[in-house]
């Protein structure tokens, strides 16, 4: 469904990614696990077509969403045409917006009915996040947030859902919900990015995984083998 | 007490011209933390639009009556003022923040479209001055010995629709909820779906369509116009703009009223060499206790 190959980008003249390749398929669960610095947001950033200066310009290579070029596509027409969004690294929700503003504010591009539905269907899944509807969202808590952020990307009604690095911050109980309802999101059909420093939370919950080192893969594999590898386990997995 | 009263009601209408262009400033500073200086030239631009369209409309060619060359210039006025703003936007000001560049740029070249709008517009019409057609029969009101013409009726009722609307607009519409999300984050705006350039495209509408409007309204009240008549009330309303606090649209009209308030009675009880000394001194103050403004917060969020 989404194929890279040898994505080369950078940032001015500074080159971040040197020419990687990686596919994702319908339904699965990808992760892209790293060392800070590696290129994991630049990566899922050049995915979404977010515009410069915050994200880096393709040089080389090609990013196809079934089977067509997705480079001329802008950032905002990736979300509402395609259906892809991403929660970005740090959240970014709007917080001079209340809960209920910020899940209004991303059906934006949809043209079906079901929005206030689907709002009812992410309190549902985050019930916290009904307790503040009304609450403006930089009061949130740091989990809050983060569901909040989900919640938003899922209003958008994206078959792909790309998340950078959604364990950042939060309490290992919460993180580990985080997770659970990311698996179960899959189940019901969302194909799901997800990048992490946090690789062992990360590999257990994922089919496959890629290992980004300064802007190169350097290994790939089914999520369970990787997490057997010891090399693996000895660089990013503290074992 | 009388003449405080009607003091005041100048005072009104003065405010309704700064209050029409400081919403400008607050709107665009709200939406990209740009100053867009070349905003008061804007206002001047829209009084000549009022002018070029109002004539063209009471020429012998088309020869409306003056109620409906009236009721055409004033939307025709803030389109074409409209237009003006978003070319700036699109010409100069995006390039520029596309490549990143810091904002000290865009700034300064904010200031330079101002002066080549006035001194575009003196070279394209010469220095002769331009006088706008009369468009509304004068009526003069007396309140209990206050005189308030319908124009100063008309110009202080305008700014204060233009506030309810752009209240509305800004709280409870979703292209306003756009407009708030940017303030605070830009980078996550195109992850919903929402395409940034179009908010940006329509603050600067919004913004500049309100200045053509007072621009044509500054222009029925002393119909005789000249190129930099944008430059000093352009500057004042920015002050209070900065003064309300920027960012805040209630800010523009409180800080809009509030510089002309200074500046009336100043003139009106003292000789009238003190009064910018006053105004601005008054101003300082309150920046003084109040460093972002009467209804800025710090640091968080803008419109
Ligand atoms: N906005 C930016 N401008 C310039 N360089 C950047 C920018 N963002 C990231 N980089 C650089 O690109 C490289 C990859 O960064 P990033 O993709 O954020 O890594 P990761 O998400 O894996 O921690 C790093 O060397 C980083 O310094
Ligand atoms: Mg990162």
């Amino acid at each position: 469904m989404l194929r890279v190959t040898n994505l080369k980008a950078a940032y001015g003249k500074i080159e971040a990614l040197h020419g990687i390749s990686f596919h994702v398929e319908k339904g699965e669960i990808v992760t892209l696990i790293g060392a800070n610095g590696a290129g994991k947001s630049t990566t899922l950033k050049a995915l979404m077509r977010l515009p410069p200066p915050e994200s880096a310009v393709v040089t080389a290579g090609d990013i196809e969403f079934d089977g067509v070029s997705i480079l001329g596509v802008s950032a905002h027409n990736v979300v509402s045409d395609l259906k892809m969004t991403l929660v970005p690294e740090g959240r970014h929700i709007f917080g001079n917006l209340t809960v209920m503003e910020n899940l209004q504010l991303a059906a934006w591009s949809r043209k079906d009915k079901g929005a206030a539905k689907d709002i009812d269907r992410i309190f549902d899944i985050f019930p916290r996040l009904a307790e503040r509807a009304k609450q403006h969202s930089d009061t949130l808590s740091g989990g809050e947030q983060q569901m909040l952020a989900v919640g938003r990307a899922l209003m958008t009604k994206c078959s792909v859902l790309l998340l950078d690095e959604p364990s950042m911050g939060l309490a290992p109980l919460i993180m580990y919900d985080m997770f659970r309802t990311l698996k179960k999101l899959n189940a019901d059909g969302l194909t799901i990015v997800v990048v992490e420093q946090n690789a062992r939370l990360a590999l257990e919950v994922a089919d496959r995984a890629y290992v980004l080192d300064t802007g190169e893969i350097i290994a790939e594999g089914p999520a369970g083998d990787l997490l057997q590898k010891p090399e693996i386990r000895a660089a990013y997995l503290g074992a | 007490m009388e003449l405080f009263l009607q003091q005041c009601v100048n005072a009104l209408q003065w405010g309704s011209f700064y209050a029409l262009i400081a919403l400008g400033y607050t709107l665009v500073y709200g939406v990209l933390r740009l100053i867009n200086f070349a905003h008061g030239d804007i206002f001047m631009v829209g009084a000549y639009i009022a002018f070029f369209v109002s004539t063209a409309l009471l020429a012998p060619g088309l020869g409306l009556s003056r109620e409906w060359t009236l009721a055409l210039t004033i939307p025709l006025t803030m389109i074409l003022t409209s237009l003006v703003g978003v070319t700036l936007e699109r010409i100069a000001y995006r390039p520029l923040m596309r490549k990143g560049a810091h904002r000290l740029y865009v700034v300064v070249t904010a200031l330079m479209c101002g002066l080549v709008l006035e001194n575009g517009n003196l070279a394209l019409l010469g220095a002769s001055r331009k006088t706008l057609p009369q468009l509304l029969e004068k009526n003069v009101y007396d309140f209990g010995g206050i005189a308030v013409t319908n124009l100063k009726l008309w110009v202080i009722f305008a700014a204060a629709l233009v506030f309810l609307v752009l209240h509305f607009v800004v709280t409870k519409t979703r292209i306003g909820m756009a407009m708030r999300a940017v303030s605070w984050d830009k980078f996550a705006l195109p992850l919903m779906g929402i395409p940034l350039d179009s908010v940006i495209v329509f603050t600067f509408t919004l913004g500049s369509g309100v200045a053509g409007l007072g621009g044509m309204l500054f222009a029925m009240s002393y119909p005789v116009l000249e190129p930099y008549m944008g430059a000093m009330t352009g500057w004042k309303a920015f002050i209070a703009a900065v003064v309300g606090g920027i960012g805040d649209i209630r800010g523009a009209f409180v800080g809009g009223f509030l510089l002309a308030f200074v500046e009336i009675m100043v003139a009106a009880f003292l000789p009238s060499t003190f009064r910018d000394l006053f105004a601005f001194s008054i101003l300082l103050l309150i920046l003084w206790r109040r460093p972002t403004g009467i209804f800025g917060k710090p640091q968080t969020t803008k419109i």
